[in-house]
């Protein structure tokens, strides 16, 4: 068993050759010797045969995988979830010609690095023979051998003037096995649950602290959900509307799903001014003053029930009143425009649904 | 003369020879060329740590400038994030401003990097060895900045994973159709691509940092250098990986300007849907790059102070690249102009009536700055001389982005419906997310010059102790040495 490592700085190729075959000459086999420069000279220049490689297993490993990725967006997702867009079909050839393209591109650069790392069993996580002057240019010869051939090794080093020989017991070294699969294993886990988090986000097992879901944002959520569902109870958009004198006509059931519409719509068209709960204190209200030329005031609408029709109508026409010197101005402004009578309908029911405070 | 002589003593001691004439000649080729002129790897590592090493007054002084701008360019995307897009200047038709022609820009100059060192090591090009990592580290940089710019473009970054093909609760996925989602995978092939690129090169230069240093340096280096030490079989592997990536990394950097053009193509806004952008986006992406790796080439020569390394035979080589990108450049953009021109399509003669209408003082001192000023590139005096490029290469930089701003938020505010003509105006907040990402970027890349070195030093080695002389008659002629 050999249980010497010897290592010995030269600073040239030449001289380094020929240690290397004077090394030889006593019976050290190639697989006892190692080189170590700051410089990638070929292993030819000392006469040793190029070390072996393997990297094609890695790099078409990753393309494969880089194709199945790419197979899964292209073929998979569309199928998952169809959209029909621009008259194309769900899977056209050019945009999954790119795919490929990327796909594989990018797994097989993975699969390459990935390959030199385990190549080299990097990272090492042993100690090895080695000497800082190797980057400082100094190329070393390390030698495993047995003691009794020890003394011999060192002559020829000194014989080409080494400019150091480090020499220590081969019992030091532990080795490296596969130390370095351990770590990447656990690396492995590690990068496995950070990409755990954006998929607990994804299902709002984490919430995010703001609205995350388009279709609860005010601006659209009452277009989803039971109205999809419950066409039967829905007022033509372009049905009776309020005819001059008469009360708005054909109410709405106020079923739950028309007082949570009602709701939704109460938030985003009239909450400014009555408040969101219809208490009359919402943020515009502290306008609706003499100061500001709109001595009114905004009313309370909570548990004051109005009938129907005559929210309806306050909510289509408005309501213009008179300053004491005789000019007009808007107190409630017509949003006839912003709400159809249907959408009107809910917030009536969700009106009449709540309690004075 | 063909006879093989075999040198006994360090690459980097040489012998001056007897003959007068050519021992002058020698000294000439060892001032004009760094790969003539070899010095003890020692002493080169000692000079590019102490660089590193080194954090002055100018240091401080510059990292708390460029750290103010970059804290307030944060603190304006947050106040956007909470106000929404409206904030900017965007509008209806020109939605898409100044944010997409940073993505533009900054991909752009991310380009050359990789380029240099991919593409010029499989060529064999010898002047990219000491500038590789310079401008690989724009390729970093560069790119992370891009990739920020559609992040404070959607307004609502927390609905970003939607980008991602995961499974989420409401069952949809990306769509590949889109142009966006094709730019999207091919920045990020790139991004990871480049990184990989340019850390396996490190990977020596780390080991001789953690061969020279201490403290808490010598423990990062040290991670990072994987315990790396040089052995034939490492060594071997890092070429042939490094072989591996520069092969697939080159069509990925086509395919990834070429995919920011078609975003803009694939519409069909005038000005836009043209076959030729995606060529035309590549070659001034490069033009563009190779312009500010000339910029960071200057600074680290003046102001890290490595006249050593980066010398005038470089910046040769890449003004007369420099040059070369120019005329492609305007060959691609007189074949976009003339075909719009000729075509004499309403809505296209309405983008050429605002570019040379309102537009034309920026339009006119585009085509200066691409044009008329790098001309006198011609001059090998002007492209050894820096103060020279460096002011070239900052008006290429200027031209641009303004060719950006102009393709993006130009040509938007005019298109088939006159009555959804627009000008665009930029407001506050884009105006300091724009110079708030450059600042980012530099203070990015002055970190980053003090943490890893900046030059490849074993590949400055390598091709020191490749190159020699060799005497033909009465003259000294470099040889390279062709080792594989
Ligand atoms: C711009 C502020 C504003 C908005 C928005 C607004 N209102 Fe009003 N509303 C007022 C003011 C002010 C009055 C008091 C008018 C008056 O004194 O004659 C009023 C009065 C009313 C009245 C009459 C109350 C009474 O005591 O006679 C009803 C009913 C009413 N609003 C319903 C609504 C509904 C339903 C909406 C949403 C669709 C709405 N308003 C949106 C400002 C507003």
């Amino acid at each position: 068993m050999a249980d010497l490592m010897l290592l010995g700085l030269f600073d040239n190729v030449e001289t380094t050759a020929d240690v290397i075959d004077d090394v030889r000459d006593l019976g050290v086999s190639d697989a006892q010797l190692e080189v170590l420069s700051n410089i990638p000279y070929p292993a030819k220049f000392f006469g040793l045969k190029t070390p072996g490689l393997m990297f094609w297993p890695f790099v078409f490993g990753g393309a494969i995988l880089g194709a199945l990725v790419a197979y899964f967006i292209t073929f998979i997702t569309p199928d998952l979830y169809p959209i029909h867009v621009g008259g194309q079909e769900l899977t056209p050839v050019p945009p999954t010609a790119i795919m490929f393209f990327e796909f594989i591109s990018l797994f097989s650069m993975l699969g390459a690095f990935i390959g030199f790392l385990l190549q080299n069993r990097f990272p090492i996580l042993v100690r090895e023979m080695y000497d800082e002057l190797i980057t400082d240019g100094y190329i070393g010869v390390q030698v495993q051998i047995e003691e009794s051939v020890a003394e011999q090794v060192i002559g020829v080093f000194e014989k080409h003037h080494a400019h150091k020989i480090n020499r220590e017991l081969a019992s030091e070294f532990k080795p490296q096995g596969i130390r370095h699969l351990f770590f990447w294993g656990a690396v492995a886990g590690g990068g496995l649950v950070v990409m755990l988090v954006p998929l607990l986000v994804s299902y709002e097992k984490i919430p995010l602290p703001w609205i995350n879901k388009m279709n609860q944002t005010v601006v659209v959520g009452y277009q989803e959900g039971p109205r999809l569902a419950a066409p039967e109870e829905a007022v033509p958009f372009q049905g009776p509307r309020l005819i001059a004198g008469q009360p708005g006509t054909e109410p709405l059931e106020a079923t739950e799903s028309s007082i949570a519409r009602g709701a939704a719509l109460f938030q985003l068209h009239c909450a400014i001014c009555h408040g969101e709960t219809a208490q009359g204190d919402g943020p515009l209200s502290g306008y609706y003053t003499a100061d500001h030329g709109f001595p009114v005031g905004v009313p309370a609408l909570a548990g004051k029930g109005y009938p129907g029709s005559y929210i309806f109508e306050v909510v289509t026409n408005g309501r213009v009143g008179q300053t004491d010197d005789g000019t007009e101005f808007i107190k409630m402004p017509s949003l006839v425009e912003n709400v159809s009578p249907g959408d009107t309908w809910d917030i009536i029911n969700y009106i009449n649904s709540l309690d004075a405070e | 003369m063909l006879e093989s002589n075999a040198q006994r003593g360090p690459y980097w001691e040489q012998t001056t020879p007897e003959d007068e004439r050519i021992a002058h000649q020698i000294e000439h080729g060892r001032e004009e060329h760094l790969l003539l002129d070899p010095r003890p790897p020692a002493e080169l590592n000692e000079l590019a740590l102490a660089t590193m090493k080194k954090t002055g007054p100018a240091f401080w002084i510059a990292v708390l400038g460029l750290g103010s701008l970059s804290l307030i360019f944060a603190l304006t995307w947050v106040t956007q994030i909470f106000n929404g897009v409206g904030i900017t200047g965007l509008n209806r038709s020109v939605m898409w401003g100044p944010y997409i022609a940073n993505l533009i820009y900054f991909i752009g100059i991310g380009h050359a990097g990789t380029f240099i060192s991919a593409a010029l090591r499989m060529m064999r090009m010898d002047f990219r060895r000491p500038i590789a990592r310079a401008a690989e580290t724009i390729t970093l940089f560069g790119l992370a900045m891009a990739g920020l710019f559609p992040i404070i473009h959607v307004g609502r970054v927390w609905k970003l994973f939607y980008m991602i093909p995961i499974p989420n609760q409401r069952d949809l996925w990306p769509n590949f159709r889109s142009a966006l989602f094709w730019d999207m995978s091919a920045i990020t092939t790139y991004i990871i691509g480049s990184t990989l690129f340019m850390y396996i090169a490190l990977i020596p230069d780390l080991a001789m940092a953690r061969d020279h240093t201490d403290g808490w340096r010598r423990k990062l280096y040290g991670a990072l250098s994987l315990g790396w030490r040089g052995t034939t079989g490492q060594w071997h592997k890092l070429e042939v990986v490094s072989n591996i990536l520069s092969f697939v990394i080159i069509p990925v950097m086509f395919s990834v300007h070429t995919g920011v053009s078609w975003n803009l193509s694939m519409s069909v806004q005038p000005g836009w849907h043209s076959a030729i952008f995606g060529p035309f986006f590549v070659v001034g992406a490069l033009y563009s790059g190779v312009a500010a790796v000339i910029i960071v080439m200057i600074f680290v020569r003046k102001v890290l102070k490595f006249g050593y390394f980066i010398r005038d035979e470089h910046f040769n080589a890449m003004g007369i690249f420099l040059f070369i990108l120019m005329i492609a450049w305007v060959y691609f953009y007189f074949a976009e102009w003339i075909t719009n021109w000729y075509g004499n399509l309403p809505p296209e003669v309405a983008i050429q009536e605002m570019l040379t209408g309102p537009l034309a003082p920026l339009f006119y001192l585009m085509l200066f700055a691409n044009i008329i000023v790098p001309l006198v590139l011609v001059f090998k005096r002007v492209r050894t001389n820096l103060p020279a490029m460096l002011v070239i290469c900052i008006f290429i930089q200027i031209g641009m982005y303004l060719e950006r701003v102009i393709i993006v938020a130009g040509f938007l505010s005019r298109n088939e419906l006159p009555f959804n003509w627009v000008d665009y105006v930029p407001q506050l907040p884009e105006t300091i997310i724009t110079i708030g990402t450059l600042a980012t970027l530099g203070l990015l890349y002055l970190i980053w010059t003090r943490i890893v070195p900046i030059i490849p030093l074993w590949e400055v080695y390598e091709g020191q102790a490749m190159q020699s002389t060799r005497r033909v008659g009465r003259a000294v002629v470099s040889t390279r040495t062709d080792a594989h």
